[in-house]
Order: C-alpha cells, then structure tokens, then sequence
C-alpha cells in the first residue's frame, strides 16, 4: 500500500468514510495546502491589500529590520509578506482560542455525559453539523466525533504555527492561503463548541422564538448578592445555576454577565441579566456592584485583579488560560476556598468549573452584606467634574475611539451631563482617558453617572437555523427576491454603540435576514425607539424576511455560516460531504449573504472574518477594522469578471462586479448601509431579484448620498433588472453613461477557471 | 515642531529605529499652498469629518472646497461626504471609500479619476485620524510613485507632508485661510 493510500485509509476511518449518507467528495479533513488552489482563485479577483500598522519587523534577532520603501528583512521578507504573516499570526490566535474553548467544552462535557452521548439538536435540524460535514466529510453523532473534529484542527493549526517562524514562508499569497485555511478551521472549532454546549446543556434548538431577557446594568438588582462573569466559557457559571437551583437560591443571587459567557449563560437560565457587551466591562467594574466577580477566557480585561480590589469585589479565575498569577486553590475544599476569599480577601484561582462555581455563589453570600455599593449620583458627577482643567486635552489625544472627551467633562463641570451621557454610547470602555488624566478624574464613572441606568432586552440566542427554514428561504434567497442575509457578528470597537440597532432595523425593514452574535447582539439590544421598544421586541425572530435573529454567542456565528452551506445542501440538493470547493463556490455565486463586524476588535473575529470570505461570504468592517492592516477587494469595473457558465461549460465575461468585494472597511454607518447592499448581490439573482436589491440600493444611496449610486451601470445587467419605482431615472442615466446590456446567467461558477479536481459538471443539479 | 523637521529617526537604526520614512511637517500655509500648487494632477479626498466639524462660523467642507476651487482639484468624496458636497454646488469627480480610493491609488498604472492619468499627489482631509492613517501608511509602503499631503489638525506622520498639529481652532482656520490666499 502506498504511502498516499495509507494516509487515505486513515482519514476514511477517521471520517467513518464506509457511511453512505453522501459519497466522499474531493477534500476530506483538507492539509494546509489542498485548497490553496481556491484561495489564490479568489486572490486573483480580490487582490490583498495591506495598510501596514507598523514598518518594522521585529521578530526575530536578526533585526529590528525596517521595511520601508521595498526594503527587505535580514531574512528576505519584505513588506506585503510579513503584513500577510501578521494577518496569520492573529487568524491563528483566535482560531486557538476558540478552538480551546471548543476543546475545553468537548472534554467537560464528555466527563459528565460520556463520549457516546448522542448529538440531539431536536426534530427541526438535520444537518446537525453542516460545517463539519463540509469540511471534514464526517456526520457527528456523538460528543466524541465532536472530538475528532477539534483533533483535525489542532493538527491543522500545528503547521500553520510553524509557517510563522523566521525562514519559513515567503509569499504573501501563501500566508493569505494558509489564514483562509485558519480562518475554516476556526469555524470547525465554533460549530464543534457550540453543538456541544446545545447537547451537553441543553441550550435552546429547534425553537424560533426564545425568551427575552433582560439587558443592561439597570436590569441588576444591586440590593441582593451579585456574581459577575466575565468571558466566553459558561461551564462555571452553568454550573453556578445548578447549585442556585438545588440551594433553592436562584431569586436570591443575581447572576449578571458581560461578553459571550453572559449570553451563553442566559441560553440556559432565563433569569440571568446580560450587562452589555465587551465596551461595558470597565465601566462595569468600576462600580462595585459585583460582590464576585468569576473570569473564564477571551475578551476578559487583563487587569480585573486591580480592578476588583479597588471596588472590593472578590475574584475568582477558573481557566487556565487566564491565570493572573493568583494561588491555585483547586485542590482545597470549596469551605476552605470561600474563606480565603470571603474572610481573608484573596483573589484564587480554582481550575475546577463546578468547585469555582459553588466558592463563588457562597463567597457572594457571604460578601454581599458587608459591602456598600454606592454609586456615583449626578450630582457628584458634576461637582467632580469641575476639577478638570479645561484646556490640557490629554483625554482627547488619548481617547482610541476619537471623542471630545474633554469637552463633554469640562461641560459637566459645568452642569450639563448630555454631552458626558452621549460619549458613554460611543466609548468602548478602554479607559485609556482616565490614566493620562493629571487630575485622576474618574471619567469612565463620570459617563457612567450621567447615562444613568437603563433597562433593554436582549433574546436568547437560538442556536442552529432550521432546516424547515432553509427549505422556505432558500429558493428566494437564491434567486434573490428575498434581498440578502446579513450576520452582525461580535466586539464593540464601535464608533458608536447604535449604530449596529440602526442599521440592522434599516436592514429587517427592507425585508433583509438579520442574524446577530455576541456583542453585536448586544450592541442591538441597546436601542429603544419612540415606543421604548428594542428591535429584538418589533421583529419576529425567524429566518426570513425582515427577521432579526440573535443566534448566540461568539461560537454560534458557525450557524449563519451554516445555514449558508444548508441552502447549498438541503435547497440545492449538492453534496456537501468533504466538498468545500463545490459548497463555496456556490456560496460565492448564489446565496445573498455578507457579515458585518462593525467593532472589529479581537484576533478571534479576524478568523471569523477570515474563514466566512473563504467560504465565500464577503465581510464589511467598521472603521477600526483597518488595524486589521488586510483586506480583499477588487478593483470594481476594471477587474475580470469571467466565469463559467455551468450549463455550457463556456467561459462567460459577466462584466459585473458581484460580490464587489470580500473584505472592505467603511467610515460610517450611512455608506456601510448600501455597501453591505452591493455585498449582497449575486451573479446568480434573477432579474426580479436583482431589480428588488437595486431597489435598496438606489434607495438608501438617494437617501444617504443624494443622487443615483455612481457605479449603478455596473449592477444592471438587463432592462428588466432596473427597479420600476426608478425605471424612467435609471434607463435616462444607463443611457447618459453609455451602459450596454450584460449576460446574466442562472448557473454562473468560478470552478472550472482554475485548476481543480472538481469538475465542472459537479455544479449542475 | 520646528518648521521642516521631521521626526526623529536615532544613528543606529539597526536596533532601536521605528521607521525611516516619516512626514515632512509644513508648518506654513504658504509652503503648503506651493506644495498643492506645484502638482500637476493632484486629488483632494474628503473625509466625512468634513461636513461635522466646523471652524469657527464655518464647516471644514467649505474650506476644502474654497481649495478645491483655487487649483480646480479633482475630488473624491468618501463615506457619505457627496450628499453634503452637493448641497454647497460642488459634485465629486468621484465616489469610493476610503480604501477603495486608496487601493486605486497604489497602481502606479491607473489612469486616475476622469482617466487623467497618474495623481502625482493626494490630499487628505476630514478622515477619520486611525483610518486615515492606515491609509497614508499603504500609500507610503506601496505607492512610491506619488506624494500624500495630509491637511489635518491632528498631524499624520505617515504621510509624505503633514500639517503641524493644530489645537487651537482658530490658528486651524488661520492654516486654511493662509494655503486658500497662497493658491489665488
């Protein structure tokens, strides 16, 4: 047997290849290298590009070397590669933290329920695993298959590791290839993670319409104990609500949360209060109103211990990822652990989730009464307030979002807390203001006490999109009637905390699926209209037209992506089955979707980001997003839109830009509006699909920019794709700039303009 | 800053530098204005702090334009600047964001806004200052065939000229008003 036979052999048993659910496709448990082809064809379109954040290199001691002006490094590596190796450092970064955290689930779970306990995620989801099965090519049962899934990523994630060392790659292409190949590898680990969470917890499936349940710090009732968690790990504070439930305590502690774990925890305890999103965890903190706080993993403040003390909140960390140099307590019995924090005021650390849980439910009780939580009034907000100088302006230059901070301070001072309550919506909580401050002003509380307390709701999130929904969106999506489906993922490095409410209710009125994940759903919670209502409470939470889902935390992003894959599998009927390139490419053609990551902060929503654009799902960022120094555009008209016509097997110039590109940066939320519009179109829209999506799109550029979109000529393919409401201004413009009729076709595919195994005729069905 | 000076760069780069190539600060209007008037295809990009932020009884916009004007410049009008650009008589020669512009900008082939050719220098403001700057920093690494010229209060380092870093409003409408009677 040769040596390619035997590595056969040994994926078909990994993978149970003998189950004839799907023949095998092209690419089970695909190496680093087997879809580089795919990733350099969409390269060939959507050219990297790269706003370097920094001109040096320096990672390794032949340098410092500078890279300016076509300099290369004492290695050999010049600008455009090592900006592309950062790229893959940080794709890396998340995808290890989610995929940890997916680990780390998996193995918990299989210690309380065995590794044969069955995948059920209720009579409503078939494809229980649309990603894994994608790329993989296995059905999973069983939490030990799930295993399996986050075994191939560890391996995969061992050579990427080792792409990054000094003398290794040298194209920037190829690290490009390898963080798509992260970036897919990462949405491995989420959906892994997240099924076994919905199993192992019994979170929320095959149910549209989860609870509400309560946002904002308002929501906390500060008079009993409060337990604060912080993070994206909710195994302690899941088990924290089964002890509250056997003491009989669960209406008598709170249970508040910031970031993922807040959701995740709210996904099995109703009662539980979501806080708010990443950007209010510093304010948060700073008030005192946690009489513990629990940190898990991710997105968790690196000084919370100094924080903590400063309040007099007790801390608890319970991951090994995040281990502040405290004592590890782990092997003391829980009595002991809650009088050293309790009685002796220590910080612990206790590696056990279940034992971190009970310490910090009797620690709170034992707490709460000694502490007096009294928070900042209004009134001495002002008065403090007036201690600020006026004129230094440090908080301005150090403020990472660009806010007149001084100016909102200087005019408490004066009386007037609007400006101070109106930064506190747009500041992400870096607190970098308050450490350059001469003064010490306590700024982030001053915000705090001029935005008062208020009250939202947030819905559970939901889990997996239904097959039962697929099979009745997916042909509209397709053909394009149903305009698009737009996932609002995760970070608050917002420029303003309403813009995700604001654009996702422009999106839900125009008929667009809105799907929304950790702290953008959040983000979207914290906007009331003229009637006191969020947009979780105007629009029904279906997958559908004008429906605004929140699907969960961080990890649940895998079942947008997922329900994309659906609709190429259940809607389409394609096999799925170890067959990435054939399921993206009709993902790329013919399914309506874009994400937007409108904070973009974190390493892990650069792997999201990353791994949606290789299944071909374009990606918009929010301002900050350009720190993220890379992204994929093309260069609109002037680029070659050649595809195959897969009913002819002819090469076809559509000459249409679509989607434009798959990855941009935007300024503002008034050009993100017809940008994530564009971002929705498809070579593959019918012509009344394409005349409803130009329908929004002249109408929110009208609204927003003031004449026809400039580039409309790009987007009409024939007369009868032109919208009737604008049919006489749009035909008088296409014939001022001279617009000729383009082809459109109904089977359009890249897959066969490259070199594949993949052939054509596999697109047909 | 001292007129001319750039930022410092230490005599033993190997180890301790932090980039060589740094903005040229023009502290003088009039400098600025030669700068803008010596180019021979020049584009203006214009960020929407440009039609939010006022200098004194004026908006930023309307200087720009006042510029714009006096060298009959080629805009670009990014985010949502072209509906306010309308309003005061002036459509844009073109629409992108920022970074499409940008990524426009890097092909040293691209026959520019209106097919005029090459922009041998690009100015910059009302951008948001992290953004504008990633943007400078592509410009510089990757597109060495033309000059950048950022007319920003905040100051760029990243671009090839900057304007000094401005607090005062009022020496900020001063600036304007200086490169605006330069160019006429």
């Amino acid at each position: 047997m040769s040596k390619t036979e035997k590595f056969r052999e040994k994926i078909n048993g990994i993978i149970r290849a003998e189950e004839p659910w799907e023949a095998v496709g092209h690419t089970p448990l695909p190496l680093v290298t087997d879809l580089r082809n795919w990733d350099f064809r969409l390269m060939k379109t959507y050219r990297p590009f790269y706003a370097p954040f920094c001109d040096l290199c320096c990672l390794c001691n032949f340098g410092k070397c500078d890279l300016t002006l076509d300099r290369k490094g004492a290695c050999g590596i010049d600008m455009a590669t090592q900006q592309a190796r950062m790229i893959l450092i940080s794709c890396l970064m998340g995808a290890a933290a989610h995929g940890a955290h997916g680990r780390h689930l998996i193995e918990h779970l299989i210690e309380k329920h065995g590794e044969n306990h069955p995948l059920d995620l209720g009579d409503q989801v078939n494809v229980e695993a649309p990603i894994i099965r994608t790329v993989l090519g296995l059905k999973p049962k069983t939490l030990g298959d799930l295993r399996r899934a986050v075994e191939y990523v560890e391996r995969e994630l061992i050579h990427l590791v080792a792409a990054t060392h000094t003398g290794q790659e040298g194209s920037n292409l190829d690290y490009e290839s390898k963080a798509f190949h992260c970036g897919m590898l990462d949405h491995v680990a989420l959906e892994a993670c997240d099924i076994a969470q919905i199993t192992g917890f019994n979170y929320p499936t095959s149910v549209v319409e989860t609870p509400l349940v309560e946002l904002g710090w308002g929501t906390i009732d500060r008079t009993k104990p409060v337990i604060l968690l912080v993070g994206h790990n909710a195994a302690a504070a899941n088990s924290m609500t089964d002890y509250l439930r056997r003491k009989n305590l669960l209406d008598k502690v709170e249970l508040a949360g910031i970031c993922c774990t807040a959701l995740d925890t709210t996904r099995y305890n109703e009662g539980a209060k979501v806080v708010g999103p990443l950007a209010q965890q510093r304010f948060f903190l700073k008030t005192g109103i946690a009489d513990v706080i629990v940190a898990d993993e991710q997105c968790v403040l690196t000084d919370i211990p100094a924080l903590a003390k400063e309040t007099g909140a007790a801390l608890i960390a319970w991951s090994d990822k995040i281990c502040y140099g405290l004592d590890n307590v782990t092997e003391k019995e829980t009595g002991e652990i809650v009088k050293m924090i309790a009685g002796e005021k220590k910080q612990v650390l206790v590696l056990d989730p279940d034992k971190a849980a009970q310490a910090a439910v009797e620690a709170a009780l034992a707490l709460a009464p000694t502490r007096k939580k009294t928070i900042l009034t209004p009134e001495q907000a002002v008065e403090i307030a007036g201690r600020c100088r006026k004129k230094c302006e440090k908080c301005n230059q150090n403020c990472a979002n660009l806010l007149p901070v001084g100016t909102a301070v200087s005019q408490a001072g004066e009386g007037n807390l609007e400006p101070l309550a109106d930064l506190f919506r747009k500041c992400t909580g870096c607190g970098k203001c308050e450490a350059a401050c001469d003064f010490n002003l306590p700024i982030l509380k001053l915000m705090a006490a001029a935005a008062g307390a208020e009250k939202y709701k947030v819905r559970v999130g939901r889990g997996p999109i239904h097959d039962v929904e697929i099979r009745k969106v997916g042909s509209p999506i397709v053909l394009g009637t149903i305009p698009g489906v737009v996932l609002f993922a995760g970070c608050s490095n917002y420029p303003d905390v309403g813009d995700v409410a604001w654009m996702a209710e422009e999106l839900a009125r125009r008929k667009y699926i809105v799907c929304l994940s950790g702290c953008a759903a959040m983000a979207a919670g914290m906007y009331k209209d003229a009637d006191g209502k969020t947009i979780y409470e105007k629009y029904p939470p279906s997958f559908d037209a004008g429906g605004v889902l929140n699907v969960g935390s961080c990890v649940s992003n895998a079942h947008v992506v997922g329900a994309a894959i659906k609709i190429a599998n259940i809607f389409a009927a394609l096999p799925g089955r170890a067959n990435f390139e054939l399921i993206a490419d009709y993902i790329l053609n013919r399914v309506g979707a874009c994400a937007v990551v409108w904070g973009p902060y974190s390493q892990k929503a650069l792997a999201i980001g990353t791994g949606a654009i290789r299944w071909g799902i374009p990606l918009l960022l929010g301002p900050h997003g350009a720190k993220y120094r890379r992204l994929f555009m093309s260069k609109k008209e002037y680029d070659d839109w050649t595809v195959i016509d897969g009913r002819t097997e002819q090469l076809v110039d559509t000459r249409e830009p679509t989607p434009e590109h798959m990855a941009i940066v935007v300024e503002t939320r008034e050009r993100a509006l017809p940008t994530m519009i564009k971002l929705c179109m498809r070579r593959n829209d019918t012509s009344p699909g394409r005349a409803i999506k130009l329908h929004q799109y002249i109408s929110v550029y009208k609204e927003h920019l003031g004449t026809l979109p400039d580039d409309l000529q790009n987007f009409v393919r024939t007369e009868r794709d032109v919208p009737l409401v604008y049919k006489k201004e749009v035909l008088a413009y296409l014939k001022a700039v001279g617009w000729q009729p383009k082809p459109a076709l109904s089977l359009p595919t890249i897959i066969g303009t490259y070199e594949t195994k993949v052939p054509v005729s596999a697109t047909l069905r | 800053m001292p007129e001319g000076e750039f930022l410092f760069v230490p005599y033993y780069t190997v180890n301790t530098l932090t980039g060589t190539k740094a903005a040229r600060v023009v502290s003088d209007p009039v400098e600025a204005a030669e700068i803008i008037d010596r180019a021979r295809n020049p584009l203006y990009i214009l960020g929407p702090e440009t039609i939010t932020s006022e200098v004194g009884e004026k908006l930023l916009l309307e200087y720009v334009l006042e510029i714009v004007r006096a060298n009959n410049i080629l805009t670009c009008a990014t985010a949502h600047v072209k509906k306010k650009m309308l309003e005061f008589g002036k459509r844009p020669d073109c629409v992108y964001d920022i970074i499409e512009i940008i990524h426009f900008l890097k092909m040293p082939d691209w026959q520019g806004v209106r097919g005029r050719g090459s922009h041998d220098l690009v100015l910059f403001t009302g951008v948001r200052c992290d953004l504008a700057e990633r943007g400078l920093a592509t410009l510089k690494h990757f597109a060495p065939h033309l000059k950048t010229f950022a007319v920003c209060r905040r100051g760029h380092p990243n671009a090839d000229y900057t304007a000094p870093v401005i607090p005062r409003m009022e020496k900020w409408r001063e600036y304007l008003e200086g490169i605006i009677r330069g160019l006429y």
